[in-house]
């Protein structure tokens, strides 16, 4: 048995009763990461001798009988999430050198549990793609297939989870980031409600919609990383003032009865039918376990694409501006006015789809346009949250397929961005209403690649989604990545 | 040349007084060592975000009861985006739509030709924003220093509707905003350190026209005086422009101190579209009922409150408003008062006395070597004949000089009465003893050689005693005798 | 989209481009801004009040101040000089 594949609460078991040190653990990990990563490009910065030294403090804790529930277990931490002291580059040249002076909320919290980082992981460029190739550094591979994406944007996280190069990782979610790569990857992703876990520190794309979350190799695992990244902080004035439950509370309660929603709109044209067949599959068994399926209907997800789009990057093309060069990041050595110098950094340090969201973002907000662009945008976020909650007023969860393909090849798609733009179809309007969704895989197709299915919850109701995700694993047999 | 009609609108930025800052923990205070008062929050880091002041929003509604303004029971924070190297983020997080305090009057009285005139400003809206970085210019290396101290610092912007028709009645509004946001306790209005900073839209229009003229805005005025003399300036040079059958060009202008000018900023490149839109990192602020009326409940005594309180007094309407129109000089007063419950004294010595001090420059009121307390006892011990009106002057000059107590001062320059009554008889009885003639004659009805022996007796009992008192205990005297 | 376009919006963002990147960067937003346009046919209005989070005034942070970040860290990812960002010189 190789260690790194076990689930977190094993990994905990066998730290406890010390049949492994968390030394051996963090280097059964840097090992196989030395081995592998270099196919994968999954890290863009391993901290080996950070971990070591976490790994000494997790073993004191443990030692002394007070470990908590993460402690000693290795996890990779997507690379917008800041860390004090250690580089977080957002997979972008125009941070490549940034070291944050200061650690986000989520990074205390896991510090203060006695976690073991192993390193930060690539991404899609400031988490805008679903592919991680827009990556200034690790264009990551898909762990199933090494020709294909990972998904994106927090495509490292996920394929570091798939090929066992960590326990479990956090990721970040603006529009799909941690459920689509966990789908493409075959693990499971959770995005919680937004304000569920402070944004602080987490270097912002979208503020009205990013939210941090767990990518694991299943839904209880993923319980057991939200349970320590979760609560009010007061560095983040959206997180939610509103008590934390234990999101492992419903693990194994019997989901007969339950209302899962089946919105006809996810599953129509556009949606490959290998996915649709997967995820109607595992809403049968939902069914023949005693839970009620009920047809429902989304009419606005046909504007969710671009309603999102704009809200995003409208609030991208603000968030970025800060980065100038003047304070940290890319500095141009061209430019003798600060004009010039900020143009030169701003386009030698972005990349492409970077520079396409400011455009998109400027002109959604720009003086004659904004009512036309961002105030419909905005509206009809309203709209859709109305749908959301007509359709939760029936139903207890809803039942979508996290991505309308399996990963695709390394070459597709990126040529077109808005046909990429198009591939969110399933995992914005989710972001968009605030909810929490959880992705986990619930198939493969013809060629072993991974089909992932998206529960989504009512506000801050992730103990029912964790529930019913768990209860399919429990029953789904996995293939894992051979890599 | 035609006569023009001036039509002037202002933006008044004030600097609120809260300890920290309004979207961070740093200190909020003036100064401080270059980037000593910086955090993640307010340099602008990645990850970072606003955690809004709640007493800034408190002072900026406060400040919207002293101008008369309604409250916004729903306020939302929008992001202004423009680049410069003062603002970190490369937006300002301000208000648009939903400021927290929108249309309010403010009452002037200005002169204007020797005539007293009086007018109601209106006041569009009052909303919170950030300060913004200072850049420190070294010429020698040709680059710009940005220092963050100032970053987010709690602002008010005060718009008034274009009710402004000239630099006087302009003067006489930021004079009076001064003055409320300074009973208010909002503001310290320290023009010179930059915690009250005007910018003026101005445009002419003849008095035809049926429509306002193109306007040009006046950045960063930071004096009452500047402010007054870029308006005249600006009316002459927009006026001259139109005799001229020129257009005037709707533009940022700076006003030069030292020629008296305005100039146009050299013209950013970009088009100033500041692409605002909601806040997402600030919620929207609610208030109940009962917030408002405990913010109101707050509000401290304000001017006009305190007129009428000083008119009740007995004192009169201009020296009342002499004293009214110095939040400083107004404490002061009234904790002289308090030490000693005697307004009218208290007042004429303050007015006569220390005005003059001040104005001729050897005391300031920010700067007094002596308390009011201390002052007050001064004004009593006049009132009371503890040392005579004259003299108390001399040792007030004492107190400015080097402060201290008066009674001291008094003592030690001799000046100090002590009405000893034993020692006056004494000093009679020595006085018309050698004066016998004198005596005689009075006791034979030549009241007029009184006066020589008042004068006689004055001189032996100076600082002892009162003239009031030798008078009497003279005339008891001359009586028995 | 036209080139006009592009132009105005990069100088807002403060990126430049060559021409063939302009060029390039029109067509993208050609095809970006014909996803967007699909919301043009629904006809709603934003409800800010809607969006309320029911914040009130005694859940805002009370006004304390607390130490700042040293210097140097505030400096450290910056070309800095006399404790300062050094920027090109700005002319007003």
């Amino acid at each position: 048995m190789d260690i790194t594949s076990l689930k977190i609460r094993d990994m905990r078991e066998m730290l406890d009763k010390k049949e492994v040190s968390a030394k051996e653990l963090a280097d059964a990990y840097l090992e196989r990461i030395n081995n592998v990563d270099g196919k994968l490009e999954s890290y863009i910065t391993v901290t080996a001798d950070e971990a070591h030294a976490a790994a000494e403090k997790a073993q004191q804790a443990i030692d002394k009988g007070e470990a908590s529930a993460l402690t000693g277990i290795p996890l990779a931490i997507k690379d917008n999430i800041c860390t004090d002291g250690v580089k977080t580059t957002c997979a972008s040249k125009m941070l490549e050198d940034f070291v944050p002076p200061y650690n986000a909320t989520v990074m205390e919290k896991l510090n203060a549990a006695d976690i073991v980082m192993l390193g930060k992981t690539s991404m899609d460029e400031f988490a805008m793609g679903g592919s991680t190739q827009t990556s200034a550094f690790k264009k990551t591979k898909n762990p199933y297939d090494l020709g294909r994406v990972p998904g994106g944007s927090s495509g490292g996280s996920a394929a570091a989870v798939s090929a066992s190069l960590c326990a479990a990782a956090l990721g970040s979610d603006t529009g799909g980031s941690i459920r689509q790569p966990a789908s493409f990857c075959g693990v499971t992703g959770l995005k919680p409600t937004y304000g569920r876990v402070s944004r602080y520190g987490l270097v912002a794309f979208a503020s009205s919609l990013d939210q941090i979350g767990p990518i694991a190799k299943d839904a209880h695992d993923c319980a057991i990383i939200l349970n320590a990244i979760s609560g009010y902080d007061y560095h983040d004035g959206t997180s939610a003032k509103r008590d934390v439950p234990d999101f492992t509370e419903k693990i194994g309660q019997s989901i007969s009865g339950m209302k899962i929603a089946i919105p006809k709109e996810f599953y129509a044209e556009g949606i490959d039918a290998d996915v649709r067949e997967a995820v109607e599959k595992a809403a049968k068994w939902y069914e023949s376990q005693g839970a009620v399926l009920v047809d429902c209907s989304m009419p606005s997800l046909k504007y969710a694409v671009a309603a999102y789009y704009l809200i995003a990057s409208a609030e991208a093309s603000s968030n970025l501006s800060r980065y100038d060069g003047i304070k940290y990041g890319h500095r141009s050595e061209k430019g003798d006015s600060y004009n010039d110098l900020i143009c030169n950094s701003r386009s030698e340090g972005f990349g492409d789809e970077v520079k396409r969201r400011i455009l998109l973002g400027n002109y959604a907000l720009s003086s004659g346009y904004y009512d036309a662009y961002y105030g419909k945008a905005m509206a009809l976020k309203q709209r859709i949250r109305e749908e959301y909650e007509s359709i939760f007023q029936k139903c207890d969860i809803i039942l979508t397929p996290t991505a309308p393909t399996v990963a695709y090849g390394v070459n597709e798609n990126i040529s077109d961005p808005a046909k990429m733009y198009q591939a969110d179809i399933c995992t914005v309007t989710v972001n968009i209403a605030s909810l929490p969704a959880i992705s986990t895989p619930c198939g493969y197709d013809s060629k072993g690649m991974p089909i992932g299915m998206s529960i989504i919850g009512r506000h801050w109701d992730e103990a029912s989604i964790i529930q019913a995700a768990d209860a399919y694993e429990k029953q789904f047999e996995r293939v894992p990545a051979k890599i | 040349m035609s006569a023009y009609i001036p039509v002037i609108g202002l933006e008044i930025h004030a600097e609120l007084l809260t300890k920290s800052k309004v979207f961070c923990t740093c200190s909020a205070e003036f100064g401080g060592d270059k980037n000593t008062r910086c955090c993640p929050v307010c340099s602008g880091m990645p990850g970072t975000l606003p955690i809004i002041n709640q007493t800034a929003v408190e002072y900026a509604v406060k400040a919207g009861f002293a101008l008369g303004c309604g409250i916004n029971k729903f306020s939302v924070f929008d992001r202004k985006n423009y680049f410069y190297p003062d603002l970190p983020k490369a937006y300002q997080i301000s208000q648009l739509n939903l400021p927290l305090c929108i249309n309010g009057l403010v009452p002037i009285e200005y002169e204007e030709n020797g005539e007293k005139k009086t007018k109601n400003i209106r006041i569009n809206r009052i909303h919170l924003e950030e300060d913004a970085g200072k850049l420190i210019h070294d010429d020698l290396n040709g680059v710009s220093l940005a220092d963050y101290n100032r970053c987010g610092i709690p602002l008010i912007e005060i718009v008034t509707e274009p009710d402004i028709g000239s630099a006087e009645e302009a003067k006489a509004f930021v004079e009076k905003i001064s003055l409320l946001l300074q009973y208010a306790g909002v503001c310290d209005c320290k023009m010179e350190q930059g915690s009250l900073r005007c910018d003026v839209n101005i445009s002419i229009m003849k008095p035809t026209d049926t429509e306002f003229g193109t306007r040009a805005e006046i950045k960063n005025l930071n004096s009452i005086k500047a402010i007054g003399r870029a308006i005249d300036f600006e009316i002459y040079r927009q006026g001259k422009l139109l005799d001229m059958g020129k257009r005037v060009v709707q533009e940022t202008r700076r006003f030069d101190d030292n020629r008296g000018e305005t100039k146009s900023m050299r013209s950013k490149e970009d088009a100033h579209d500041y692409r605002y839109f909601p806040e997402p990192d600030i919620l929207q602020v609610n208030f109940t009922d009962e917030d408002l009326d405990a913010i109101r409940a707050k509000l401290p005594e304000m001017p006009y409150e305190r007129l009428e309180r000083y008119l009740k007094n007995g004192l009169s309407e201009t020296d009342a408003k002499i004293i009214v129109n110095q939040k400083i000089l107004s404490d002061f007063f009234d904790a002289a008062v308090k030490a000693y419950n005697n307004p009218k004294s208290v007042c004429n010595f303050l007015i006569g006395e220390m005005m003059r001090r001040i104005n001729l420059g050897e005391v300031s009121l920010e700067n007094l070597p002596f308390t009011a307390e201390q002052f007050a006892k001064l004004v009593e011990m006049a009132d009371t004949d503890k040392v005579s009106k004259n003299d108390a002057k001399s040792v007030f000059r004492t107190m400015c000089e080097k402060g201290g107590d008066p009674e001291e001062i008094a003592k030690a320059e001799g000046l100090l009465i002590s009405n000893d009554t034993g020692k006056v008889a004494e000093v009679i009885e020595k006085v018309l003893a050698a004066n016998e003639k004198a005596v005689a004659q009075y006791t034979g009805g030549d009241q007029k050689v009184f006066g020589f022996l008042m004068g006689q007796c004055t001189k032996e009992l100076k600082g002892v005693c009162t003239p009031k008192v030798i008078k009497e205990e003279l005339e008891k005297k001359l009586k028995s005798l | 989209m036209d080139l006009e376009m592009v132009r105005y919006l990069s100088q807002l963002g403060k990126l430049s481009f060559t021409d063939d990147e302009l060029k390039k960067a029109a067509e993208d937003m050609t095809s970006i801004i014909e996803i967007m346009d699909t919301i043009k046919e629904i006809d709603i209005v934003y409800d800010p009040l809607k969006d309320n989070h029911n914040v009130y005034l005694g859940g805002l942070r009370k006004d304390e101040a607390m130490d700042s970040f040293p210097t140097e860290k505030i400096l450290k990812n910056a070309v800095n000089s006399e404790n300062c960002f050094v920027v090109p010189k700005v002319v007003e």
